[in-house]
């Protein structure tokens, strides 16, 4: 965006928000590389003005329920690891906006998205600008050096596209989140999402189709493909996020421990089990599905 | 390596382009440099004339004609230079692509490199490469370390294989025991004059980019490329490849703004016939079959390697 568009967007942003939230969505530290973006292409201004606008999504079609923010460090390299699911991956985005408005200082959250997001026109800009990275090894040990608060979903796009029946089952986490977590000693902050895995009932895989749009996935829905378009707007559940007490795997753990392929797989099965935990009892917790009277 | 009381003697190819002609001013002014023989194929452009001759030493040499570059090896000149290091700037732009041309870009750089070698008495071969030489893709990191995969398409422009070829040329000599072989990939360079492909994008007032894409550049400033080479020629010791970029790192849309061009995004299948008509049109000399990749995915220099072996550190802020 030029000048003028910057303006533009904050002041936008500025009328959406309130006072208070807005002067908390601006002081959002950005490492500014130099023309108003970080080298990883986030822009400040987008950024609050996404967060002004999802605040609705996350406010009245969500209406999100978080606790244990207070685990999320106010400063410093850190892990944000979560379950993933419901189709179009919104979790993402509401843990984004929670955090921005839950923590006492408010950080942006930079979500690992899947390669395909790369080639995607326009979606791989306004992702970048937003504060999303390609998934990427290097884009990873960059952020964390950085001292970035980084969103890893390790059961990738298997996890977004899993079958309704399979709901609240974690796919097996993939490992190199704990591999990065050891090598940049960076807490781990498990984290449950309940509610995204009923957004949108996945009935079947379409693989071929998917295959053809070089997609991961492709969805069918009760609502998918049938309502076209509109059929892909997730239901209004409601979402709980739970933020578990920060894994401190480094101080048990040397480097060394990269060697050993099982330990490292022990250690990723191990938070797999804290989130599964977490999920478990977030889902005791939960009175219904959309909780609309609640 | 000369001795410490000893004086760099540079012998620069390609001395004729911005950079060979900035960098022998440099040098000259260098108290440890001894002399500095610039070779182009032209005879000696008036801007030499400036440069003290005591110290600077023009030549007009073919390097893909064996015989002009056997003379100038063998000359007295040559000789009594007692050159030690060598900067190979002689690289041709895309703009001025032909046949002659890829001889020059590979084949001339291989000839240069094994003449060099020949005379063991040459210390250091300093190539500058380029930043196209890495393999673009939607998945890339947004960082490339001189690790990251080179572009081996067949389908890339023949600048971009020339760019490739003649680097992998200096990699495979690297292992020489008597010559220390450093290439320095630069990011784009943009200054006056200069004959880079992103110089002439942003100089052109209407510029088109593919829709939905806008990826952060570096762009490096002549000041950083001077001091990149003249690190390489002086750094004890050095040799490898490095990455060079400079400080400013900004959307396309956000240095097209700063140049004062109109951005045109378009649909990518239309690109490459509207730069074609562009071109003949004489609205620009860029060429959008080098950068395809590049104007849809960030790739941004990883320096640290040129920062912790050189000491290189950007200070140039590129104005428009």
């Amino acid at each position: 965006m030029n000048r003028q568009q910057r303006q533009a967007a904050l002041a936008l942003a500025r009328k959406i928000l309130p006072p208070d939230e807005f002067e908390r969505a601006v002081s959002m530290e950005v490492n500014d590389a130099g023309f108003g973006y970080d080298a990883f292409g986030l822009e400040k201004e987008t950024t609050v003005l996404a967060l002004a606008v999802l605040r609705y999504v996350y406010k009245y079609w969500f209406r999100v329920e978080s606790h244990g923010a207070e685990h999320v460090p106010s400063k410093g390299r850190a892990l944000i690891v979560p379950n993933h699911s419901g189709v179009v991956p919104i979790d993402g985005v509401m843990i984004a906006v929670d955090l921005a408005n839950r923590m006492k200082k408010p950080r942006i959250a930079r979500a690992m998205v899947d390669n395909f997001a790369g080639f995607l026109p326009y979606v791989n800009v306004f992702f970048n600008r937003v504060g999303s990275v390609i998934g990427a090894r290097r884009n990873f040990s960059d952020l964390l050096e950085q001292d970035e608060l980084v969103v890893v979903f390790p059961e990738g796009t298997k996890g977004v596209g899993k079958p309704f029946s399979r709901r609240y089952n974690l796919v097996r986490f993939n490992v190199g989140f704990i591999e990065l977590a050891l090598r940049h000693r960076a807490p781990i902050i498990p984290t449950a999402v309940i509610g995204a895995e009923e957004q949108a009932p996945l009935l079947f895989n379409i693989r071929p189709i998917a295959r053809m749009l070089g997609f991961p996935y492709f969805p069918v829905t009760p609502f998918f493909p049938l309502l076209g378009p509109l059929g892909a707007i997730p239901l209004p559940v409601k979402y709980h996020i739970f933020y578990g007490p920060p894994i401190e795997l480094f101080h048990e753990y040397g480097p060394e421990t990269l060697d050993d392929l099982e330990k490292v797989r022990m250690l990723a099965d191990r938070v797999q089990m804290v989130v599964q935990d977490m999920i478990i009892k977030g889902l005791d917790q939960r009175k219904s599905v959309f909780g609309f009277g609640e | 390596m000369p001795n410490r009381d000893q004086k760099f003697n540079v012998l620069i190819t390609g001395v004729s382009t911005s950079i060979g002609r900035h960098l022998a001013s440099h040098l000259c002014d260098d108290k440890r440099v001894g002399v500095v023989l610039g070779v182009a194929r032209d005879e000696k452009p008036y801007y030499f004339n400036d440069l003290p001759s005591d110290r600077f030493i023009y030549r007009a040499c073919d390097i893909l004609k064996y015989r002009e570059l056997n003379n100038l090896f063998l000359s007295r000149t040559f000789k009594e230079a007692q050159i030690n290091a060598v900067v190979h700037l002689a690289f041709k732009t895309r703009i001025s692509h032909a046949e002659d041309v890829h001889e020059l870009n590979v084949n001339g750089t291989k000839a240069l490199l094994e003449r060099c070698i020949a005379t063991q008495t040459i210390q250091k071969f300093i190539f500058k490469s380029s930043n196209t030489v890495y393999k673009l893709r939607p998945h890339n990191p947004v960082f490339m370390d001189e690790n990251s995969d080179l572009n081996f398409d067949t389908d890339v422009d023949q600048w971009i294989k020339d760019r490739v070829d003649a680097d992998m040329i200096c990699r495979s000599f690297m292992d020489n025991k008597h010559m220390n072989i450093v290439i320095l990939r630069m990011s784009n360079i943009i200054g006056r004059s200069v004959g880079g492909q992103f110089n002439a994008y942003f100089d052109s007032p209407v510029i088109f980019k593919p829709m939905g894409f806008n990826p952060l550049i570096n762009l490096l400033h002549m000041k950083d490329v001077i001091q990149a080479i003249r690190l390489a020629v002086f750094k004890r010791g050095a040799h490898g490849i490095f990455n060079i970029a400079g400080q400013d790192t900004a959307p396309i849309t956000t240095i097209a703004e700063l140049a004062r061009s109109r951005v045109v995004s378009l649909p990518e299948p239309v690109l490459p016939l509207v730069n074609w008509v562009q071109r003949k049109m004489g609205m620009t000399t860029y060429y959008y079959s080098v950068d395809r990749e590049r104007q849809k995915y960030t790739a941004l220099m990883d320096i640290g390697k040129a920062e912790r072996e050189l000491g290189y550190k950007p200070t140039g802020r590129v104005e428009f």
